[in-house]
């Protein structure tokens, strides 16, 4: 029987590609690097067994971090569609959230955009550890709550987040702004050395402060807070 | 050169009957042209060797606007167009459509026919044929379909004809057109009122009949029509005089026309015309949809697909029967005649689009609910008309969406059939079903 479709013959059997396929395409290949990253952050660190904070144990993984993610190119919105994908565990097999939140901290760092903002409110998970080590220049804006150690270690650059953080936010910052909207937990600031912490709300709990400032609904609290250590409100 | 010559002969012939002989207005628009659809699809008929169903109020002009045209085309003096045309009346009878017995002959023991002018000539007109009852439509239907009229042992075939018939809106004198019958006509126009302003210039110049007579012409033809000559002699002798009557027409009215050996040509220059990919695409969709049944594997008008299949979006949930394999031949050969009248170098989605409303309107039977919601809504066309351009507009819509990805899937059919082992590509439409289908790739 003669060929019904032979008028075609000639026609490429590939369809033109449309503006939007290649968008989605692209970004399609920008995620799953920055998925391979995290994996390859994960298969390092799930050989601690339980992942603690420490301080060795945080610039290991930061470390591995940045190796990371200097690797590919990305924008800022890839950044929030990561932490979506760590939300829904069906593409990335575990949430550890202390890797999870040095490695946001990182693409953070050595994203190209000075000023970024993270829309996380609908995220089932708080991100601990958010805004580690992030540079003078630098401006993270985050949607939502967050988890522990957020802005841990900063030098020099401003964290905002328009919700609450939990317990030693700030600690071990150098130098830089944080600006929490609602509340803070417990053992703020501990081991600061430098900066200002800006809390809209209420303050549970101070650290062992070294240096800088905490202002508790715009009243300075530390240095001339009279508190103790960990009193509860 | 040859090619824009014919071209501009026929154009010629537009508007000399646009501007003397049938006034109307412009109501069908193409590539930025307008036209009088009832004037051009006669044109396109006559040139195609087609056939038109013209519909339309009495007194509008139907029969007379086929009258000028194939009296022009052919070159056959309008009193003889006259006097080969059929009424359809419920007493007519086969021996006045297509040939009697010669009497004198029979009585001496020899069976000879008399051929009617009807059967004879190329241009057959068909005067209200709805009124003809449904058992003498029957008498027509090989001689409109092959153009070979038989009558006791003996048989003539045309072999260049086109028809014309016309068709009252139903009152009490009128009778069904039977499925086969309608189903033959490429076309269905309706000529239209011209409006008021127009419909005075009619009513001034009423001598417009006269215009193409030529008594002189008129009774050498009747006499090699009526002469006992072999039917080829008399085909010979006919061209003659209608070359006469060219050469009268071109000398009287300044039109020029073209003769038979020249409509060959024109006929020729047309058929070479291809249809553009794009075009062939959007036929095979708007086909898939006018025969698919997902239920039942194609249309039969005598089943009724069920509510909620997946395909109830499409053309294919609202009409009852199957599209006929006579639907493409309509739509290709005449858009390829526009497209060659326009100038075009190949057929595009444009011509298959103004065309195929046409080739449609009486072909398509909708189901009695998508008339009901459909009969009261505003329009400037007939409802079979009307219908059928809305169903092309929204098959077309549905391939601007898809027409890229329906090129593919067809390419890759077309490898897929000559044994690749590829897979069809998938899609949401009629036609990517048929295209498996045809690979043998049937779920």
């Amino acid at each position: 029987m003669k060929n019904p479709f032979d008028d075609f013959r000639d026609h490429p059997t590939t369809e033109r590609e449309i503006p939007l396929d290649s968008i989605i395409q692209s970004r399609n290949r920008v995620m799953s690097n920055i998925i391979r990253g995290y994996e390859m952050l994960l298969e390092e660190e799930v050989k601690e067994l339980v992942w603690l904070v420490q301080y060795n144990t945080v610039i290991k993984a930061y470390t591995l971090a940045e190796k990371a993610v200097k690797e590919f190119d990305y924008r800022a919105e890839d950044i929030e569609e990561f932490c979506y994908e760590l939300d829904s565990t069906d593409k990335i097999p575990y949430l550890i959230t202390g890797p999870a939140g040095i490695y946001i901290s990182a693409l953070c760092n050595y994203a190209q955009e000075e000023e970024i903002t993270l829309k996380l409110s609908d995220l089932k998970t708080q991100i601990n550890l958010l805004g580690y080590r992030l540079p003078v220049g630098k401006k993270v804006v985050v949607e939502g709550n967050l988890g522990d150690f957020t802005g841990i270690g900063m030098e020099g650059g401003e964290l905002v987040v328009e919700g609450s953080a939990k317990n030693y936010t700030g600690a071990g910052m150098k130098s830089g702004r944080i600006r929490i909207m609602k509340n803070i937990g417990l053992h703020t600031g501990e081991w600061m050395m430098g900066g200002e912490i800006l809390v809209g709300g209420r303050v549970r709990g101070l650290g062992k402060i070294v240096d800088g400032k905490v202002y508790e609904d715009e009243k300075l609290i530390y240095p001339r807070n009279y508190r103790q250590s960990n009193t509860y409100y | 050169m040859a090619q824009n010559h014919y071209r501009e002969t026929i154009r010629g012939m537009y508007d000399f009957i646009r501007e003397n002989l049938y006034f109307n207005r412009p109501d069908l628009e193409i590539k930025g042209e307008r036209f009088n659809s009832a004037l051009i699809f006669s044109l396109l008929t006559g040139i195609n060797r087609g056939k038109e169903l013209i519909i339309g109020e009495p007194g509008l002009g139907k029969t007379t606007s086929a009258e000028y045209v194939g009296s022009l085309l052919y070159r056959i003096p309008i009193g003889i167009v006259w006097g080969s045309e059929v009424s359809g009346h419920p007493e007519q009878t086969e021996e006045k459509i297509i040939g009697r017995p010669d009497l004198g002959k029979l009585n001496r023991g020899t069976e000879e026919v008399v051929w009617s002018n009807f059967a004879q000539i190329p241009v057959k007109i068909v005067d209200e044929i709805n009124r003809l009852p449904e058992t003498k439509q029957s008498m027509i239907l090989d001689g409109v379909d092959r153009g070979n009229w038989e009558y006791l042992n003996e048989m003539i075939i045309n072999e260049e004809y086109c028809l014309f018939a016309t068709a009252n809106y139903q009152d009490r004198g009128t009778n069904t057109i039977i499925a086969p019958m309608v189903d033959r006509f490429d076309v269905e126009v309706e000529s239209r009122h011209p409006g008021p302003n127009i419909a005075y210039l009619v009513g001034k110049f009423d001598q417009k009949d006269r215009i193409l007579r030529s008594p002189k012409a008129e009774r050498s033809l009747q006499k090699i029509l009526t002469s006992k000559l072999s039917y080829q002699t008399k085909l010979r002798q006919m061209e003659e005089v209608c070359d006469g009557y060219g050469e009268f027409l071109g000398k009287k009215l300044g039109i020029e026309t073209v003769g038979l050996q020249e409509r060959k040509a024109i006929r020729a220059e047309i058929g070479r015309l291809e249809l553009d990919l794009d075009a062939n695409a959007f036929t095979r969709m708007l086909l898939a949809e006018l025969s698919f049944c997902h239920k039942y594997g194609q249309k039969r008008s005598v089943e009724n697909c069920e509510e909620g299949c997946h395909f109830t979006g499409y053309l294919c949930r609202e009409v009852r029967n199957c599209a006929s394999n006579r639907l493409p031949t309509s739509i290709k050969t005449y858009s390829q005649a526009l497209a060659w009248l326009l100038g075009d170098a190949e057929v595009d989605v444009e011509h298959i689009k103004a065309i195929t409303p046409y080739t449609l309107a009486h072909r398509i039977q909708w189901k009695e609910e998508y008339l009901s919601a459909k009969e009261k809504d505003t329009r400037d066309h007939p409802f079979q008309i009307y219908l059928a351009k809305e169903a092309v507009s929204t098959v077309f819509n549905r391939y601007g969406e898809q027409s890229e990805h329906l090129k593919s899937a067809l390419a890759v059919g077309y490898r897929v059939f000559n044994g690749e082992s590829l897979e069809p590509v998938e899609g949401d439409h009629p036609v990517y079903f048929e295209i498996k289908k045809d690979l043998g790739l049937e779920e």
